[in-house]
């Protein structure tokens, strides 16, 4: 029991430290996201629920059939508004509904870009790339899909 | 302590800070799950179990029953065929924390709509089936065994179809699953459904989650403790066969719902299992309320299980075995009841986007013919008894995801 006490003990300290991390930027001052795509690109409309079932994995394609590619941004402020806004789920609830869909081999989760730049890129280069952005660093290489309010 | 718990936990603490790095190749995605869970219970001569799930009379307080470690990777082979695998390290009856693939099949979109797996899936008895051993998915340490204790068999060697259509603002999911499962029983049982097939039916709306399903097998279970050689040693063989064999037939039902707007988070499952031997027939039901206080989610949860059939039923009037064989058929019929209510009021801390803390106190009150579902005997189990007990539990959990 020694031991393993000391491990519980570690593993606490260690979450501990880590539960520390400050929320980031607060919400009212953020720029509007936007939901985009690479301008002339396959992907040319999209409707909100179309959003919203893929942003939850429960479908692959648009309602035109085409398979769409989607990209997440880093964990984080904007993400957070993203989910809440187009699902009506907080991180809390998101994480645990990915959770549960990724761990019964449902759907995978978008694929997650490092930076809003970054995902910006592979929105530009990724044939049937769906993402979004907030409206500053939105450039002319992407088309607007969505404006979530 | 055990060794393989000590790499259960190294494993947990290393793949804390390393998060998602290696998910970043676009067709191989790995994932993975853990709890590292602490249980005590209050009192000397019983030990706490996660009914067949870990191994019953081990020490107080306990790491088995809530510690679990899941490691999976998502292989896309085409835009509509994918692999999952998933292993899955815990204490399992026999002891011992070998890793088992839990997942491990292939999965075809035939349209749209329609998903068909083929390979190990996991058995959809509850609602929340698909997340018992992800306790981060979950407001509890561990899911209440009154509902999720009625039905061990976790693993599905077979088929499924996932139909998934929406109606107005509703999804609705319709999952029908043929195939087979076997589970180990303390101490070197084992139980099989040979031929199982069930449907099922969910439906969501952004807050409301309304589920139904149903099961039917034939079902094969050899139980494997001492106590029951001896039992078997000092019964007439008509009433040996109706307690274990490859005769028996099982059908189990549930239906549930979450409610989920936010700031609250209802969640209630009903669930009845049909034995026509060798194991009892029994329902049980829980209901969970909880509320969000930011990353704080405090909750209280009602269940119970009440046993509808004892496993046999028979009568002995041998002027000398006749005493020593009721007392031990009555003794086993006990053993084998589940039935207990509980009330178990605990807290969720969010602490990290990827690891949550729980602590948890439960009561359990056992009936006046059963042992219950959260305990055994540590000790000989003739001596001691666990009906009519009245028992406290806490028990304190970090859950990731990674």
């Amino acid at each position: 029991m020694s031991r393993s006490s000391l491990y519980v003990v570690r593993l606490i300290v260690l979450l501990g430290t880590l539960a520390g991390v400050p929320s980031s930027a607060s919400v009212a001052l953020a720029a509007e996201i936007q939901i985009v795509a690479a301008r002339g690109g396959s992907v040319s409309a999209l409707s909100t629920e179309e959003a919203e079932q893929l942003f939850l994995g429960r479908r692959s394609t648009l309602n035109s059939g085409e398979r769409v590619t989607l990209i997440d941004l880093p964990a984080g402020s904007v993400r957070d508004r993203f989910y809440l806004l187009l699902t009506g789920k907080n991180p809390i609830q998101t994480r645990a509904y990915w959770s549960r869909q990724v761990f019964t081999g449902r759907a995978l989760p978008p694929r997650e870009a490092a930076s809003d730049q970054q995902a910006r890129d592979w929105l530009v280069t990724t044939p049937g790339a769906i993402g979004y952005l907030p409206a500053d660093v939105i450039d002319t290489r992407l088309q607007v899909l969505l404006r979530l309010p | 302590m055990n060794r393989q718990l000590s790499a259960l936990l190294a494993a947990l603490v290393l793949t804390l800070p390393t998060a998602s790095a290696l998910a970043d190749m676009p067709n191989l995605q790995i994932s993975g799950f853990g709890t590292l869970g602490l249980v005590a219970t209050g009192a000397s001569d019983l030990r706490f179990t996660n009914l067949g799930i870990d191994q019953p009379d081990s020490t107080n307080p306990d790491f088995g029953p809530d510690s679990v470690l899941g490691i999976q990777a998502n292989i896309a082979i085409t835009d509509r065929t994918a692999a999952v695998v998933q292993l899955v390290s815990r204490e399992n009856p026999r002891g011992n924390y070998n890793p088992r693939a839990s997942l491990a099949f292939v999965s075809q979109n035939l349209t749209e709509a329609a998903t068909l797996r083929v390979g190990r899936l996991r058995i959809p008895f509850f609602m929340l089936s698909d997340s018992l051993n992800i306790n981060f998915a979950n407001p509890w340490i561990r899911p209440p065994v009154e509902v999720y204790g009625l039905n061990p068999f976790s693993d599905l060697n077979g088929i499924d179809l996932l139909y998934r259509t929406r109606v107005g603002e509703t999804d609705i999911e319709v999952h029908p699953y043929l195939g087979r499962s076997s589970i180990s029983i303390y101490s070197s049982g084992n139980a099989r459904l040979t031929r199982l097939m069930g449907v099922n039916v969910t439906m969501s709306t952004e807050q409301l989650t309304v589920f139904a399903g149903h099961g039917e097998s034939p079902l094969t279970l050899n139980w494997g403790d001492k106590t029951f050689t001896l039992l078997t040693n000092l019964m007439p063989p008509d009433v040996n066969k109706a307690l274990s064999g490859n005769d028996g037939h099982a059908s189990f039902s549930s239906a549930g719902f979450q409610w989920d707007d936010g700031t609250w988070l209802l969640i209630g499952e009903y669930a009845r299992r049909t034995n026509r031997r060798y194991a009892n027939s029994a329902h049980g039901w829980h209901l969970t309320a909880a509320r969000r206080f930011g990353n704080v989610m405090p909750y209280l949860t009602l269940a119970r299980q009440t046993q509808d059939r004892p496993v046999a039923e028979a009568s002995f009037s041998d002027p000398q075995l006749g005493a020593l064989q009721t007392a031990l058929f009555d003794g086993f019929n006990i053993s084998r009841n589940g039935a207990q209510q509980s009330v178990a009021l605990g807290t969720r801390w969010d602490f990290r986007r990827d690891a949550a803390l729980k602590f948890e106190f439960t009561h359990v009150q056992t009936t006046d013919n059963s042992w219950g579902s959260s305990f055994f005997p540590h000790g000989d189990p003739m001596l001691i008894d666990l009906r009519n007990r009245s028992v406290n539990t806490v028990g304190v959990a970090i859950d990731v995801t990674f």
